[in-house]
């Protein structure tokens, strides 16, 4: 951080005639400490109608959220049995095996999707929201087969788990 | 945090080479505030000249003049004298204000943290000035900055607009079709008003929706922790009746859905208020 920003300072420094330094400091205490990286510059601010009009109310959409939060957090909750019970029980069982697998994508994929409505948001840049999105949903069916493929053909995640600890 | 170091030291640090530079900072952040501040310059004379029982306290206060856009911003030092100046941070704003620098410029009314203009960003913490008291052991500068990550009108004056076409948007009145009893006015048990404790007592200084990382990304649709507490007011007000289309209007993924509990809302909030549990119960209420 420090280095980019006073590379750029140097050249403003260089690029100035500067015949005393300290005249220069009242431009100089100025906020130098970011550098100029115009990957997605702020856009002016702009007053949606005027400025007494209420904010706009997005349509409900519960599977955008109240159904997409609860779910969140029951997947997360049931994450923590799911996760104990095979070590506690000592026994592997494969159809367990399945569930903690599918339990811990869905809870990789919301989590995933949380990041990206945070910080690829719509209206900025919609066309990187897609792309990520649509990344996303490929990324899970790829993670998806995969793991079908572990639990059918291979030992299982616990099982996996299990040797790594011991190894 | 290279980035939060001291604009002026870092800037005549790399004029000169690595090594000289640490050395360098120091005296040339003290020969910039001179240059730079001479109103400042003043004020230190006056009073140093008054005493040598002076208490003195520097102030690096954020300036930005809308009338010379292409400047950049940059922090100004006053040195006041805390035997003269009183307990707050308001306090010294005003006699900045007054005796020093009339040109610096920011709100404020009520001086007693019940009006919320003259919230700001102090030492890092946003609060009320007013409810702010200068640390009179420690000698080391006082920081003010305005509201973090909001469009700046100028100096310590941030652009609210966004914040209270939001408020407006959840609609923060009692809405009611069917009359009262008795014809008079709407009562409620004592249990139910006490729900309203810890929430009709916000004064909407912003101090929690600037401070929240969610609401600096995404404050276009976001509501941040202010307005959400309000809300929360409203959908726990047990005479209003449109609590279902209360509801509605925040059962999206952006609208509550972006707090993430980070709770900077319940930390900074100059009321003590909770707005991180409030919206907890929103989104508990709105669950099942």
């Amino acid at each position: 951080m420090a280095s980019i920003a006073r590379s750029s300072l140097l050249r403003q420094v260089a690029a100035k005639p500067t015949n005393s330094l300290i005249a220069n400091a009242a431009r100089a205490t100025a906020f130098h400490t970011t550098a100029r990286r115009d990957i997605l510059p702020p856009l002016p601010q702009k007053v949606k109608g005027t400025v007494n009009d209420a904010a706009p109310v997005p349509p409900p959409s519960p599977s955008h959220g109240s159904y997409h939060w609860t779910f969140d957090r029951l997947v997360a909750a049931s994450l923590i049995p799911i996760t104990v019970a095979p070590f506690a029980a000592g026994s592997l069982n494969p159809t367990m095996d399945a569930i903690l697998g599918a339990t811990i994508l869905i809870h990789s994929h919301t989590g995933f999707q949380n990041i990206i409505v945070d910080y690829v948001p719509q209206y900025r840049t919609p066309r990187a929201r897609k792309i990520f999105t649509w990344g996303l949903n490929a990324a899970t069916v790829v993670v998806g087969i995969a793991l079908y493929e572990y639990e059918t053909n291979d030992v299982g995640i616990t099982e996996t788990i299990k040797r790594v600890w011991a190894a | 945090m290279a980035a939060l170091r001291s604009t002026s030291s870092v800037l005549l640090g790399a004029a000169a080479s690595r090594p000289a530079l640490r050395f360098a900072a120091g005296a040339a952040s003290v020969a910039a505030r001179r240059g730079m501040a001479q109103l400042a310059d003043g004020a230190t004379h006056n009073t140093t000249a008054s005493g040598e029982n002076a208490n003195l306290k520097t102030f690096q206060i954020y300036r930005w003049n809308p009338d010379q856009p292409s400047e950049k911003p940059k922090m100004q030092a006053y040195t006041l004298d805390l035997n003269k100046t009183g307990p707050m941070v308001l306090d010294a704003l005003i006699r900045i204000k007054n005796e020093i620098d009339p040109t610096l410029t920011f709100r404020r009314s009520c001086r007693e943290g019940i009006c919320g203009s003259c919230a700001m960003n102090i030492n890092g913490t946003n609060t009320l000035a007013c409810l702010c008291r200068i640390p009179a052991e420690d000698k080391a500068e006082m920081k003010i900055y305005p509201l973090p990550h909001t469009y700046v009108v100028k100096d310590l004056v941030p652009d609210l607009t966004q914040f209270y076409k939001q408020y407006k948007s959840i609609k923060p009145y009692l809405q009611r079709d069917t009359p009262s009893p008795d014809g008079k006015e709407y009562r409620q048990t004592k249990a139910d008003r006490k729900k309203l404790d810890g929430l009709y007592e916000c004064i909407l200084c912003a101090c929690c929706s600037t401070s929240c990382p969610s609401y600096w990304w995404n404050s276009e649709e976001y509501l941040g922790p202010a307005i959400l507490l309000q809300s929360y007011r409203w959908l726990v007000d047990s005479r209003d009746e449109k609590t279902l289309q209360r509801q509605d209007a925040l059962n999206n993924s952006m609208s509550l859905y972006r707090c993430h509990t980070i709770l900077n809302c319940t930390r900074t909030c100059p009321k003590g208020l909770n707005p991180g549990l409030a919206i907890q119960q929103i989104k508990k209420q709105m669950a099942f």
